[in-house]
């Protein structure tokens, strides 16, 4: 029976896979932000007296694209893995044990691994609503643009030059959220080696609002609102024939995440001592996602990962994870992943976990290039092979990248 | 599907399993029939049924996994009475054991990878043998009586209603041997610390039984450090243990050879010898892991004839 209930959940799995892979349409919900104001960014009021109508193009595009990158490089899905069940053995009472008695961590992983033929499936709700950007608001992002000759100087004691300091910000706010939907399973190859997979399904939301105003300086150097005048003639300025100084666009995508394959060896187990079970764990991040709609990074991404831990008491395993990801598309998103923590059984059958959870990227373009979060979760047995798991995710540092305040998970699992 | 349905289902599939191997293999050739229930899903039970396989080639084998729970085990059971009979029944591991008494008694059952048999078949019980996997006393007497000369006096702590049988055993091993046993019984963990302290100046060994009672991590621990404070060898039951500090542990040497044990006594059931006459064995192969380090401590020689036999010396 259980053999068929394996068979059945894999035909399910290729499903499920199939009919969110058969609905993806190309859209273009990754550049809302670098469109906002139109693929030519902003133009303003033609000047019967200068040529002014393209002079804020060039900064607009590329401060709206700069942002826009920021934003979309660091959505990404959250880590995902299984809890350790089954039984290992103790020769000196010459019992099998619980390896449930602690139910492991839910973000993090553990050495040991499932056990032969052993199959675990799970699912899982997170919920990601982003509020801040490198510590800014997301509802009160403000971006300025410069004229295109701002480098050839804007003195104030010299008025000709005044309309050259003259500048657009723009007061953005953005309304980012993920809802992920993971399909979880992992096997057990033989006792000591595991193979996985993670489909994820997303429903992504991304609207943005921008509202833009003309500010200049004046001959005290300070910068006020309004345009810089000669005479009674404004040079800068919104109009029926300019850019409409605001903006919306954005929309919402379900669809296909990017498939994580994932397998452990654990290479190092029951040693005795002070030894540590050590495990290797490699993951491939596919881009099945379409990275336009926002559902995935457009890329392959490589990961391996040494996992240390240690069972004490048999209710309490720290355990330590160390490794490297490779962005095959952006090198600039290599990562230095690490976590450090522990899971304790506090009842029987309920587990309590704590992880500071760490990523950095050694080559960044300064957004989210070390970011920190602690997570707690708790993981309920109320039956033999049947666990619920509650996690929350929390940023140690909101002042880096694109955060969430927090980030709920709740799941189901269950060990065929 | 519910749990319960998974489980309802599950149990049809197996009896569906069963009926259907049983049916399938009533060939003329009539080879033997046998369900082996395995406790858990743990290595050296999966060891242990390959090595049974391996000497019974011919029987027609029906596994079935409990999976840690006595309750599944039981209901697997329950089905198996209302089908076509098994020539035997091979318990894997104690759970399943545990449940073949209670549900089997007209069956000729075989046990394989279990400690202590004696504490849980009642001697009444006439239709169950097998391989356990408890070293003999004989070869961990002799063992201690090896590591020096100075060894005539070995201390035992033990559980008498877990352990008691063992150490009635090994009293008069070791007289025939011209050691003689210090025993202190014990019957709550916590008393262990007393016993150890009292026999602080009556042994020149220590010897950890199998015993649940005596094995709290705390009172191996307790054990260990008496062993260094006083420079007592301690033999202990794995290697797990050695390398905790223990002089010498002596453990069953694989699944796969007690697997194989079973299958011998099999058997010999299956060619017509009664149940009774077979008495249950004791692992034929052992493993002896020596730790040098602290032999350095406690300022003991190995002899070269037991470094030699180890599996594993630790330095």
């Amino acid at each position: 029976m259980t053999s068929r209930l394996r068979a059945t959940t894999a035909v399910l799995l290729i499903l499920w896979i199939g009919w969110f892979a058969r609905s993806a349409e190309a859209t273009d919900l990754k550049n809302t932000i670098r469109n906002l104001y139109g693929i030519q960014g902003i133009h303003v009021e033609p000047s019967p007296f200068f040529p002014v109508e393209t002079s804020f193009q060039a900064s607009s595009l590329q401060g709206l694209d700069g942002l826009n990158s920021q934003l979309t490089s660091a959505i990404g899905v959250p880590s995902f893995n299984s809890s350790v069940t089954g039984f290992t053995f103790d020769i000196e009472r010459g019992i099998p044990v619980r390896t449930t008695e602690s139910l492991g961590p839910m973000l993090t992983e553990r050495a040991t691994t499932m056990g032969i033929s052993k199959l675990n499936v799970a699912g899982t709700y997170t919920r990601v609503s982003f509020t801040r950007l490198d510590g800014k608001n997301l509802n009160n992002l403000q971006l300025t643009f410069h004229r295109n000759d701002v480098n050839e100087g804007c003195d104030p004691s010299i008025p000709q030059s005044l309309a050259r300091c003259d500048t657009i910000r723009a007061r953005l706010k953005v309304d980012l959220s993920e809802d992920i939907f993971a399909f979880i399973a992992t096997y057990g190859l033989t006792s000591v080696w595991d193979v996985g997979l993670v489909v994820p399904l997303t429903h992504i939301r991304l609207f943005a609002k921008a509202s833009a105003g003309i500010f200049h300086v004046d001959t005290l150097g300070v910068t006020k609102p309004g345009t810089t005048q000669i005479g009674n003639l404004p040079i800068h300025q919104f109009g029926p024939n300019s850019t409409p100084p605001d903006a919306s666009g954005g929309g919402e995508e379900t669809g296909l995440g990017d498939i994580i394959l994932r397998t452990k060896y654990n290479f190092l187990r029951n040693s005795g001592g002070l030894t540590p079970d050590l495990a290797f764990l490699f993951e491939v991040k596919l881009p099945t996602g379409d990275a336009k709609r926002l559902l995935g990074t457009g890329g392959t991404n490589l990961a391996g990962l040494l996992i240390a831990s240690k069972t004490y008491g048999r209710w309490l395993t720290p355990h330590v994870n160390v490794g490297y990801e490779i962005n095959t598309k952006e090198l600039e998103q290599n990562t230095i992943r690490y976590a450090l923590g522990f899971d304790a059984r506090l009842l029987s059958g309920l587990s309590f976990d704590a992880d500071v959870i760490g990523r950095q990227k050694p080559e960044g373009n300064g957004t989210g290039d070390h970011t920190v979060d602690l997570s707690l979760g708790v993981k309920w047995n109320p039956l033999n092979s049947l666990i619920f798991r509650a996690n929350v995710q929390i940023p140690l540092d909101k002042n880096s990248g694109l955060r969430a305040d927090f980030i709920p998970t709740i799941g189901v699992e269950y060990l065929f | 599907m519910s749990l319960l349905t998974t489980r309802t289902a599950s149990l049809i599939f197996a009896a569906c399993v069963i009926v259907g191997a049983i049916v399938h293999s009533s060939t003329p050739a009539e080879a033997a029939k046998i369900i082996a229930l395995k406790s858990a899903d743990v290595d050296v039970y999966n060891e242990a049924l390959e090595g049974f396989k391996s000497v019974l080639q011919e029987s027609a084998i029906v596994e079935y996994d409990m999976e840690g729970d006595l309750q599944k085990g039981k209901k697997f059971l329950a089905r198996l009475k209302s089908g076509p009979r098994p020539d035997l029944i091979l318990a894997v591991g104690i759970w399943a054991l545990q449940v073949v008494l209670e549900e089997i008694q007209d069956i000729p059952v075989v046990f394989a990878m279990v400690l202590n048999p004696t504490a849980v078949i009642r001697q009444e019980v006439r239709n169950v043998t097998g391989a356990s996997m408890n070293v003999p006393n004989e070869q961990q007497i002799a063992l201690l009586k090896k590591v020096s000369p100075q060894v005539r006096r070995i201390g035992v702590i033990y559980d008498p209603s877990q352990t008691g049988f063992l150490v009635k055993q090994a009293e008069r091993i070791a007289k025939d041997q011209g050691l003689r046993l210090v025993t202190k019984a014990i019957t709550s963990p916590k008393d262990s610390f007393a016993a150890i302290d009292a026999m602080q100046d009556e042994i020149d060994a220590l010897w950890i039984l199998p015993d649940l009672t005596v094995l709290a991590p705390e009172s191996v621990q307790y054990m260990l450090l008496f062993s260094f404070r006083h420079k007592i060898p301690v033999l202990g039951l794995s290697e797990n243990q050695a390398r905790m500090g223990t002089l010498l542990s002596l453990s069953f040497e694989s699944g796969w050879d007690i697997g194989s044990q079973a299958a011998e006594l099999a058997n010999g059931i299956l060619s017509g010898r009664s149940v009774e006459e077979i008495p249950f064995t004791t692992a034929r192969k052992v493993r002896l892991t020596v730790n040098l380090k602290t032999a350095g401590k406690l300022g003991v020689h190995i002899p070269k004839e037991l470094l030699d036999r180890a599996a594993v010396v630790i330095r």
